[in-house]
């Protein structure tokens, strides 16, 4: 691939980063399905560290993980993110270490932990969409 | 024998001595590693919500207070101000580093200030500025008091 | 001039003895095996003498192993770039008084390698420079007629040809500051200067080195090249321009050998 279509797909996938990772910041807030909106509810004074809601509770998570839509956006946000992360990675390190063979070798590398990256995310949203183990 | 004297990596986080373009680009540098090795951190913690109730809720009050101290809407905040600023300043970036709404080549006069990193360029910083200043206030104001402006 | 007390040095052509300002210079020197020291040399300062003129002092009546590389002494031969004061300025250019500090330090250029004292082996910036093909490229072996041009057809590159090749760009840039592959701002600026020039069809021949791993898409934007630049050349706006021709041709397939035919770029020779 030519660099110019690699920078191309940075920036394209930077764009959409700030759409669906808007809808990511909306979701633990204003979005979420907890009827409290604050992100931990503690039980009684803070000295106590039990968490009884608010919308990072095992349970309103799992709500927003079992929809479909959020899954969808979530795995999409994912993969832009991935991409867009690593990319950058790729640049920063081969500007660290010039030259043709540091290059390869950033990229195989770099391509790996992406796909490990990639797929240990995807599992999650996979897995918790069917309810889990 | 010559010597390389090389700046080196370190440079990249130096930007005194030049201008405004030359911060910016430190912080979206800055703020890019910090980001993406944040993702990695969050995929691994948002995969334990396999893992049962239990695990998934001592996870978040550990990460909420970690060290036994309640720095956890410190860090979200830190998360958020990176955030906001590597999305506002990667737009401003797409729109310029493609050469839309920069000046056209026009003749150098003497103090030879760039008109580059002046002009509609500048009008975009301060949209930045200002469009980090509302995001980050009324998400700093959520992930400490939970109420929504 | 030995034993002789400061002050009665004066030189001619300046102004009266101001003050007395420390010069704090890195010295290196190839043949000694030692690393780069620094070394403070007092001189007195008349109204109207730059940095190079202190240099120039201090090789005459101080230390005559200083070494500096100058010529014109007006900021036309872009010979005397060096790191004053952590800024990257032509030496010749650079008032002292103006700068309104008793002690200056002065640094050779960066990112190059250093021949000795304040000289920078620039060979690295010409090498960049011959990469991006810096000549007008046409199919014909002669040309039939002249190249013909519009006044607006010039303008388009016009402030790019200013550039003379001090090479502070590269020392100022970010990137070039650890990737020494990169080719920088001034060899960029340059390809760009020969691309948006319309009697050129160099395009496709250009790409290889400019859309390269260490090409056009390394910049990212800091300015630093222009901030230093010091005829305004602006090769940050050069190398944003472009990436505005890269961009809008991101899915067109370029033939990298064979005919060098630009996309929609049309010969204006023989048009009259």
């Amino acid at each position: 691939m030519r660099e110019s279509q690699l920078m191309f797909l940075q920036y394209l996938t930077g764009l959409l980063v700030v759409v669906f990772g808007s809808f990511h910041f909306l979701l633990i807030s204003v979005l979420s399905p907890s009827p409290d909106k604050i992100l931990y509810a503690y039980s009684g004074t803070s000295g106590a560290h039990v968490l009884v809601g608010g919308t990072l509770f095992y349970s309103w998570v799992r709500a927003v993980y079992s929809s479909l839509i959020w899954g969808s956006v979530l795995e999409l946000l994912l993969t832009f993110l991935v991409f867009h992360v690593f990319n950058g990675f790729r640049v920063v390190l081969s500007e660290i270490f010039p030259g043709t063979r540091a290059d390869k070798i950033i990229t195989y590398a770099l391509v790996i932990v992406a796909l490990v990256v990639f797929i240990w995310g995807s599992r999650t949203v996979v897995l918790a969409l069917n309810g889990g183990f | 024998m010559t010597i390389e004297n090389k700046k080196g990596w370190i440079f990249w986080f130096n930007p005194f001595k030049y201008g405004t373009d030359r911060w910016m680009y430190a912080l979206h540098r800055l703020t890019g590693i910090v980001l993406g090795l944040y993702l990695m951190a969050h995929v691994w913690e948002t995969s334990n919500i396999l893992n049962g109730p239990v695990t998934w809720n001592k996870i978040m009050v550990d990460l909420d207070y970690p060290f036994g101290v309640h720095y956890g809407p410190y860090i979200l905040s830190a998360i958020l101000i990176a955030a906001s600023y590597h999305a506002l300043n990667g737009i401003r970036l797409t729109i310029v580093e493609n050469g839309l709404l920069l000046p056209k080549p026009y003749r150098p006069e003497f103090p030879y200030k760039p008109k580059s990193l002046k002009g509609l360029n500048n009008v975009l910083k301060l949209a930045v500025a200002i469009f980090m200043l509302v995001i980050c206030g009324i998400g700093i104001v959520f992930i400490f008091t939970g109420a929504i402006v | 001039m030995e034993g002789s007390d400061m002050q009665e040095i004066v030189l001619k052509g300046f102004g009266e003895v101001v003050k007395t300002i420390t010069f704090r210079i890195r010295r290196y020197d190839p043949e000694n095996k030692e690393l780069p020291k620094y070394m403070e040399y007092k001189v007195p300062i008349q109204k109207g003498m730059t940095v190079l003129d202190s240099i120039l002092y201090i090789k005459e009546h101080l230390d005559h192993s200083l070494a500096a590389r100058y010529s014109c002494r007006m900021g036309i031969c872009g010979s005397c770039g060096m790191i004053i004061n952590g800024k990257e300025k032509l030496a010749c250019q650079t008032q002292v008084l103006e700068l309104g500090k008793n002690l200056i330090k002065v640094d050779p250029m960066g990112n190059y390698e250093i021949t000795k004292d304040l000289v920078p082996d620039v060979s690295k910036l010409f090498r960049n420079h011959e990469t991006v093909k810096p000549f007008i490229i046409r199919e014909e072996e002669e040309p039939k007629s002249e190249f013909l041009q519009t006044p607006e057809q010039r303008e388009e590159f016009a402030m790019f040809t200013d550039c003379i090749l001090c090479g502070m760009c590269l020392s100022a840039c970010p990137t070039s500051a650890s990737d020494e592959l990169y080719l920088g701002p001034q060899a960029l600026a340059q390809g760009y200067r020969y691309i948006a020039d319309n009697r050129d069809l160099g395009f496709n021949e250009r790409l290889n080195a400019l859309d390269s791993k260490h090409g056009v898409w390394r910049c990212h934007f800091s300015g630093a090249c222009s901030e230093v630049c010091p005829k305004g050349v602006d090769p940050a706006l050069a190398i944003q321009l472009l990436r505005q021709v890269l961009t809008t041709n991101v899915f067109v397939k370029f033939k990298q050998k064979g005919t060098t035919k630009a996309p929609e770029r049309k010969s204006v020779s023989g048009v009259s």
